[in-house]
């Protein structure tokens, strides 16, 4: 059974080097946002189990959405994923209900370090 | 889209600035061990004429003082960096100088300024597209210059150039710089193609 | 060339090379110190290898040095220090003990990040330049391009003030050649005025004889026959005699009287250029400032009013022609310091062996800084193309030519007043009977 994933990201470009670093042979299906408020539409479809979120964008920014989905019940798991390496960036989308915080330009060992370590991929 | 550059170069180029910048901001913060946020630059490419009337848009009527610096290897080019009175001895603090600027030390600072911002960002492009850039000594162009008069677009030789702006905050305090890549019209291209290379390995 | 030979060959370099370098780890300890290092610090690498730079060279600035080797390690990038901004890192010796004139070896630094496989930066390479000969090279550069641009700024007024004394020569000759040609005219014009002069005279007499013919016809006139009579009356008529006879007197006595306008005018004109007798002359003051005032009467008739306090002084031994001139100078002076219109006052007066004479006017005055500056040659508040600047200290030299004295005292909006003063004697005439005569007091 294939993962459901979406990538958050106004940047196309960041959306594929995110792509990019993912385990190749891992059975997943991709969709992709531009802004905050795509994201919160195609997650309030029911479907996402994994989010990659990125911070600053345009309409709704990631801790918009960080909100949106802690006051629906968090029905996935959020990995923010941000150029903006700010120590209280990552303290704060911790404390909103992210799993994790990966630094861009993703690296794809530390990816599936993050991923192993919560059991999302075995 | 850039000047010489199509959707999916400038839109790379974009990403890639942000990430350099994001990780010089990072890098930052460990060495002058204050938090240190470096805002995500906004950038812009801009007609060579109108870059006297983008700076002044970037400080208003104040006096500024202005560096510059050479790098050279995959792709070339000068970075230039802008800033106010306030934010050099801003920044001077940050880079472990001490009391009151002397007129030499004013002048290194506005030197380690362009050097620091200039390697973060053109350096954090440079290495995300495997490309080798080294970088000549920096130069001061003046100090309490007149917005208008840091740049004369008669004297360059180029028809377009990339700007930045930079925000550093710092504890309370927000400290800006402003950048401003300068390309050869011929080296658009050689950075275009560099570009395409980080792209291809996007699609593999 | 295999990688054995290629790191012999590096090392070599590091080692012989002309260049400071150096390297130190994150921990700021030296891992590596080249010759030219060792030369310069009297440290060999061996006994540095692992100690920490800063205790190792207390000199070194370390909080800053500190932050910008950390950068490097950080961010991976290079970084500079030029001896323009910072001389030197290290105290060393120059290379210039006895010409040089600096204190220590001038130094440009680059700051190199040597990298792991991973891009993470291991050591931080310094290398160091002597600048010292350029250095000197450049600061007597700067130094030579200073005093030529002073110079180049001296030479540029120089250029000004030449421009300003060709036109004010340009002027001046005008004015004499003017001053010359109004004599000349002057000269020519003298005899027709005689000849006319004296056929007016003649004239008049003839006219006065016809008139006493005329009166004896008129009163036989009734003795003639009645046809003649008629005839008589119609051309008298004809030609308005009555009237005729009134005014040929009248014409008579016009043109005497423009004559003699014109006779004066010819006389100022030669009086004031003395072109027929220039030098050394016993002259009479006032009749020097008469004659002036003749000469620019049009200059000044719609400015000022002349009020004349004349003291009667003695007669002065002078060059007329030059007080003339400071006469002419300080009264259109005078003329122009009135926004509208004023009033010039002409005083003269004795004062032991000398005589003075003001010209005061009561306009806007002189700015005290300028009054210490206004008999400077080429110093002028007329806008430019107007005043030369020359005209006051031209006066000033004439009158310090007669041992006498030029002086002003103004007040700004009261008005100005210019004094000169005349020696009476000066013994240039030799014996001059005709001043020893003009000055001799009757007991």
């Amino acid at each position: 059974m294939s993962v459901s994933v979406l990538i958050v990201d106004d940047s196309p470009i960041a959306r594929k080097m995110l792509r990019r670093a993912l385990p190749p042979d891992w059975d997943i299906t991709i969709q992709e946002a531009s802004d905050g408020a795509q994201a919160i539409d195609i997650y309030r479809k029911g479907s996402v189990e994994l989010m990659f979120l990125d911070l600053t964008m345009p309409n709704i920014d990631g801790y918009g959405v960080l909100e949106v989905l802690q006051a629906e019940g968090l029905n996935c798991i959020v990995i923010v994923v941000s150029a903006d390496v700010q120590p209280q960036a990552r303290e704060r989308v911790l404390a909103m209900g992210a799993i994790a915080f990966i630094p861009k330009p993703v690296n794809p060992e530390g990816l599936q370090e993050v991923l192993r370590q919560y059991g999302i991929l075995v | 889209m850039i000047n010489g550059l199509n959707e999916d170069q400038s839109a790379a180029l974009q990403e890639l600035a942000n990430i350099g910048m994001g990780q010089a901001g990072n890098s930052l913060a460990l060495i002058w061990k204050e938090f240190v946020h470096l805002s995500i630059p906004r950038i812009a490419m801009v007609d060579a004429s109108r870059l006297p009337d983008l700076i002044l848009s970037f400080v208003g009527d104040t006096a500024v003082s202005a560096s510059r610096q050479a790098f050279h290897g995959g792709f070339r080019g000068e970075v230039l960096v802008v800033v106010t009175a306030r934010d050099r001895n801003g920044l001077a603090q940050l880079m472990g100088y001490e009391g009151q600027l002397d007129a030499a030390e004013r002048e290194e600072v506005l030197l380690d300024i362009v050097n620091i911002l200039g390697g973060a960002c053109v350096g954090g492009i440079a290495q995300q597209v495997s490309a080798e850039i080294g970088f000549s000594a920096p130069s001061l162009i003046g100090e309490d210059l007149d917005p208008l008069d840091v740049i004369n677009p008669e004297q360059l030789a180029i028809d377009t150039a990339l700007s930045l702006e930079v925000c550093f905050q710092v504890e309370n305090r927000s400290l800006t710089a402003h950048l401003v890549i300068l390309l050869p019209n011929n080296e658009v291209g050689a950075l275009a193609d560099l570009l395409d290379q980080f792209l291809c390995t996007l699609e593999a | 060339m295999n990688d054995e030979y290629n790191t012999i060959l590096a090392d070599f370099i590091v080692e012989r090379l002309e260049l400071g370098v150096f390297a130190v780890d994150a921990q700021f300890n030296i891992v590596l110190w080249n010759r030219f290092m060792h030369t310069h610090s009297g440290k060999s690498a061996q006994s540095l290898k692992g100690s920490n730079l800063f205790t190792t060279f207390p000199e070194l600035p370390e909080s800053w040095l500190k932050r910008k080797i950390e950068s490097v390690f950080a961010l991976g990038n290079y970084a500079f220090t030029s001896w323009e901004q910072r001389a030197y890192l290290f105290r060393f010796k120059h290379n210039r003990p006895i010409t040089g004139g600096v204190e220590a070896m001038l130094q440009n630094c680059t700051f190199l990040p040597l990298k792991d496989e991973k891009g993470k930066v291991e050591f931080v390479v310094i290398t160091l330049q002597d600048c010292t000969d350029n250095a000197l090279i450049q600061q007597r550069l700067a130094e030579a391009i200073t005093i030529s641009d002073e110079e180049r700024r001296k030479q540029q007024e120089l250029i000004v003030k030449l421009e300003d004394a060709k036109n004010q020569l340009f002027q001046s000759e005008k004015l004499a050649s003017i001053g010359q040609l109004a004599a000349g005219v002057a000269h020519e014009i003298n005899n027709p005025i005689g000849f006319v002069n004296s056929n007016l005279g003649t004239l008049e007499r003839n006219v006065t004889d016809l008139m006493k013919l005329m009166a004896v016809f008129e009163s036989k006139e009734a003795e003639l026959p009645e046809a003649a009579q008629q005839e008589l009356s119609k051309i008298k008529k004809d030609i308005d005699f009555e009237y005729v006879k009134e005014d040929l007197a009248a014409l008579i006595n016009e043109s005497k009287e423009g004559l003699g306008h014109v006779r004066r005018i010819v006389a100022d004109l030669k009086d004031f250029s003395r072109v027929d007798q220039s030098g050394w002359q016993i002259a009479d003051l006032e009749k020097c400032i008469d004659t002036t005032l003749n000469v620019v009467s049009n200059e000044i008739r719609y400015k000022a009013t002349v009020v004349k306090e004349y003291g009667h002084p003695p007669l002065v031994e002078c060059v007329p022609g030059q007080i003339n001139q400071v006469l002419m100078n300080l009264v259109v002076n005078a003329s122009q310091a009135f926004p509208e219109r004023g009033q010039i006052t002409l005083r003269t007066g004795e004062e032991g062996m000398y005589v003075w004479i003001e010209v005061q006017d009561d306009g806007v005055g002189i700015p005290s800084e300028n009054l210490q500056r206004i008999f400077e040659p080429f110093f002028t508040t007329k806008p430019v193309g107007t005043g030369t600047g020359l005209g006051l200290s031209v006066c000033y030299n004439i009158v310090r030519k007669h041992e006498g004295e030029l002086t002003v005292r103004s007040e700004v909006g009261k008005g100005s007043c210019f004094r000169i003063l005349l020696p009476i004697f000066h013994g240039k005439m030799g014996e001059s009977e005709e001043l020893e005569a003009a000055h001799s007091v009757p007991q």
